[in-house]
């Protein structure tokens, strides 16, 4: 195994991964991608993308479908809004108190969630997101309501180049920790209570302390995309907090493949740039970007549970072709 | 010594009493058979015990040491394991990482150095027949069945709890079965198993315990408990029922 | 019968409903009878749709997160069938039409309500079903997110993001009660939920339907055996949860007009009753519905509105700390079936 193999297997990527990586990364300078507007839809989808592998860190993983996630999300947007404008804070610095924030509360939730089982659970980091949200349009004097906290921008340009290659970034950085995690003996022990809980228990696995670890985690990840979402839009408002942006991660997470961190990630850039395009081209139907969300969703469920990655494992992820079997795995482990 | 003591161990479910002042005890290096008709409380006394479903009322003793209450994964830990009268381990792992939980969690950190390899013994021990990389979902009951007593036995219990290992079975697995049953009582492992084939009771068992409606009627050797009118009248009223119902 | 009376106080259950009638006694002597006008009027709808919501995770296992939509399309047929009425009304006034009007268009929507319920069923879970029950609860649970999603941005497409709502159903003066104005459409809309909710009781209860259904809450299998249709059942148990939902959102298109998410708010208020109640337990969603009307009502009241998000999910989060089975835990399950 050379260096190079090395290095990959220590990220959890293959050379597909790189070459996806490296395609994104190039794009805002190929036509017609270097447009203001499409580099805005390709943020969009990378933070998306980002969401959908922390969400799936819980949701396909512990098997929790933690129903709060962009209120937490935003309360880590917010506390670093908040910090840079009443205090004056910068928001480099902001984005990690958020982020530590939105763990805090992902570590209550934990908590509170603990007794409850798989659906119950997400009802109730549900309620949670809706009581936050409830908290953020009626603290007016703090978040200014639905009127909009106006938040300093991370950086001194109009251009969103360099968003672009933080947010992309920040999706690497979320999927290389994640990876790592459910890699290592906790990523079992979280399978494990999400696959049989009681079986996972008389195993020897305290469920109690995995499920907290994963929420905390998984919500620190939130708050710090949250954090980027607040300073790149420039505007918050409590609507960054809805139900139905959870849905959308929610969405892209379980179409792109539950439990395979990646899934989600490489369906958001086709999904939400189409998606896009379907808004934008037919503004005078609107909702018809969602509606083909839905109906996608539950064809997902019915027809095909285990999503894209499960498709790919399946059908594509093991060709004879020694060359496409290593640009798609890897180097095989021998050590 | 004892390894297992109940005292007045309760378990009520809203107003169903399913174990009912329950007083047992398991001696190191038995196997003891627990008896009973269908519904009688077996397998909810094994909860009670085991800490899945806590007992209402009533203490436990662990090798001395009250346990009364404790979650499931403590008392693995403290050397306790079980298997599932419907077994049903990790549906999207393999084989092999399914004993690899137990194996990983159920010892204390650092006891077993090459997990895979202690797993692969645990499975080899149990005469496990598929290939370690099948996948869980892919097995029938009676391979489900195996590999749950592969990892029950993987976090290398002091006590083993046995929920209906052998239902289902063929003769000849009845056979197989009875001797890796033996093969772990010689590697040290006190058995309290579950059991409706009386073939397996008889050929296996020290000592029985027998309940039915939650209480225990009969306890001691197991020729003495199978004569035990009491221990009959339990079983041949259920099937008496049972033929009327039909 | 008095033993039994004060353990009965003594459970959660019973601590709960005599402190939510000391708390309305209190409010209404401090602000006012229209406190427990308020509570029981929007108490009998949330009921209506609580009940649906356990309805379908008793019998058929499914959390739904698609319920308020039927809430909202019974919104939607109420409008569309009682707005042309109402024109027609209008150019000739008949008394006798005035007087049927709203019924015509309630009706429309509880049969609009249980068409979608049905068709649901047959189009969506009963396909899932047949392609496996494995991970049910999780994947039918996402599959109504879906649903959702598909509903509300349909009811975008094609009606259109604007406020569909009517001044009242019934014209004439308030109704006074003691010293209270009740308008009409309220008095009406808190008769018919009681109503709904004394007929789902009795059917539930007597009729053949009625015990299968609760057969087959108890125990699928077994219901099998004995011979009970389980596919018919489970179209008519969706086709009655949902019709009841729809029933809700007409009643009250005079409060609220009908728009996309309108039934975003029913959904989560029909999901705090039940979690708060204790899940699939059809009873307690009937007396939970009132409980949190109240604490919805006594919130906005001392609080102030917007508050209602906060207040009540603060205390259903404390009660869950204490009380992870729901208030009324077993003790009033199964009630249904003494
Ligand atoms: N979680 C539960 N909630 C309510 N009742 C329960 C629960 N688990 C078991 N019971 C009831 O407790 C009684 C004892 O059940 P248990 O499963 O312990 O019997 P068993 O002796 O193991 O029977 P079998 O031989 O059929 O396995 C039964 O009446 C059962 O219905
Ligand atoms: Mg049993």
């Amino acid at each position: 195994m050379n260096a190079f193999d090395k290095l990959l297997r220590q990220l959890n990527l293959t050379p597909a991964g790189v070459l996806g990586l490296a395609v994104l990364a190039v794009l805002p300078f190929i036509p017609p991608f270097n447009q203001e507007y499409l580099i805005r839809w390709l943020i969009a989808a990378a933070l998306i993308a980002a969401g959908a592998i922390a969400f799936d860190f819980t949701a396909g993983f512990i098997n929790i479908v933690n129903f709060g996630f962009y209120a937490i999300l935003g309360l880590g947007g917010y506390t670093s809004a908040i910090l840079s404008v009443n205090v004056g804070l910068t928001p480099w610095i902001g984005v990690f108190i958020g982020a530590a924030a939105a763990g805090v509360l992902g570590f209550l939730t934990g908590l509170l969630t603990l007794r409850l089982r798989g659906i119950f659970a997400a009802v109730m980091a549900w309620f949670v997101g809706l009581a936050l949200m409830g908290l953020a349009t009626k603290m007016v004097w703090l978040t200014r309501g639905p009127l909009g906290l106006r938040t300093p921008r991370l950086f001194d340009t109009a251009s969103n180049i360099p968003y672009y290659y933080l947010i992309l970034l920040l999706m690497l950085v979320t999927y290389i920790i994640c990876s790592r995690v459910v890699a290592s003996k906790v990523g079992i022990a979280f399978k494990a209570i999400g696959q049989n809980m009681d079986a996972a228990k008389t195993s020897g696995i305290n469920p109690t302390y995995y499920r907290i670890i994963n929420f905390t985690l998984s919500c620190t990840l939130a708050g710090l995309l949250g954090g980027f979402y607040a300073h790149y839009y420039g505007i918050l408002t409590p609507d960054i907090m809805h139900t139905s942006k959870t849905v959308e991660v929610l969405a892209v997470a379980y179409i792109g493949g539950r439990g395979s961190l990646w899934g989600g990630a490489a369906i958001a850039f086709p999904f939400i740039l189409a998606m896009e395009l379907v808004r934008s081209g037919l503004s005078n139907l609107p909702g018809l970007n969602l509606i083909l969300y839905g109906l996608l969703l539950i064809l997902v469920m019915i027809y095909y549970p285990g999503g894209f990655a499960k498709f790919f494992d399946a059908y594509i992820r093991h060709p004879k072709n020694r060359a496409l079997n290593y640009f798609l795995n890897g180097a095989s482990v021998r050590t | 010594m004892n390894i297992l003591e109940t005292k007045q161990l309760t378990k009520r479910f809203g107003g169903l009493v399913a174990v009912n002042e329950v007083s047992m005890h398991v001696e190191e290096g038995e196997i003891v058979g627990l008896i009973g008709p269908n519904g009688a409380g077996k397998t909810t006394l094994l909860n009670a015990i085991a800490g899945l479903n806590p007992p209402t009322s009533g203490r436990v003793f662990l090798a001395g040491k009250e346990t009364t209450g404790l979650p499931p994964d403590r008392m693995c830990r403290l050397g306790l394991s079980r298997t599932f009268q419907i077994p049903n381990p990790f549906p999207k792992m393999t084989v092999l990482e399914t004993v690899n939980c137990a194996t990983i969690f159920g010892n204390r950190k650092g006891a077993v150095s090459d997990v895979a390899a202690h797993s692969r013994k645990m499975l080899a021990f149990v005469e496990f027949p598929m290939p370690a990389d099948t996948v869980s979902e892919q097995l029938n009951t009676v391979q489900l069945k195996r590999l749950d007593l592969a990892r029950a036995l993987a976090s290398k219990p002091r006590l083993l709890f046995l929920d209906e290992v052998a239902s289902g079975l063929s003769e000849g697995e009845l056979t197989d079965i009875m001797a890796v049953i033996r093969k772990i009582r010689e590697s040290g492992v006190t058995i309290l198993m579950v059991e409706h084939i009386m073939q397996l009771i008889m050929n296996l068992c020290d000592r029985l315990v027998c309940i039915q409606f939650g209480t225990k009627i009969a306890e001691g050797p197991t020729q003495e408990v199978a004569r035990d009118p009491k221990v009959t009248e339990a079983y041949l009223g259920a099937e008496a029922d049972q033929c009327t119902a039909e | 019968m008095s033993d039994r009376f004060i353990r009965w106080c003594r459970s959660a259950a019973g601590v709960t409903i005599l402190l939510s009638i000391l708390l309305a006694v209190i409010a209404t002597i401090d602000r006012g009878p229209y406190i427990l006008v308020n509570t029981a009027i929007t108490g009998g709808m949330l009921a209506l749709v609580a009940v649906g919501l356990a309805l379908l995770l008793g019998v058929m296992n499914v959390a739904s997160f698609v319920h308020g939509e039927y809430f909202m399309i019974g919104t939607l047929v109420a409008y569309y069938v009682f707005t042309p009425l109402q024109n027609f009304l209008n150019t000739n006034p008949s008394p006798l039409l005035a007087m049927v009007a709203p019924l015509i268009a309630i009706l429309a929507a509880a049969v609009a309500g249980a068409a979608a319920g049905a068709l649901t069923e047959i189009m969506v879970f009963a396909p899932m079903r047949r392609r496996s029950r494995e991970n049910w609860v999780m994947n039918s649970f996402l599959l109504t997110v879906g649903l959702a999603v598909l509903l509300i941005n349909g009811h975008l497409l094609i009606f259109g993001a604007d406020f569909k709502g009517i001044v009242r159903y019934w014209a004439g003066a308030p109704v006074t009660i003691m010293d209270v104005f009740i308008s009409r459409d309220r008095l009406f809309a808190f008769l018919l939920s009681i109503i709904v909710i004394l007929a789902f009781w009795v059917f539930m209860k007597t009729t053949r339907t009625g015990r299968a259904i609760r057969a087959v809450s108890q125990d699928e299998t077994g219901s099998l055996m004995v011979g009970i249709n389980l596919s018919a059942i489970l179209i008519f148990t969706m086709a009655l949860g949902c019709s009841l939902a729809a029933v809700a959102g007409a009643s009250l298109l005079f409060l609220y007009p009908s728009y996309p998410t309108v039934g975003l708010e029913a959904l989560y208020m029909a999901w705090f009753i039940v979690i708060l109640v204790g899940l699939g337990n059809i009873i307690g969603a009937l007396t939970g519905g009132f409980m949190v009307a109240l604490l919805k009502v006594l919130t906005v009241e001392y609080i102030g509105s917007g508050w209602d998000f906060v207040v009540p999910t603060a205390l259903i989060i404390l009660v869950l700390i204490f009380k992870p089975s729901g208030i009324f835990g077993s003790e009033v399950r199964g009630v249904l079936d003494q």
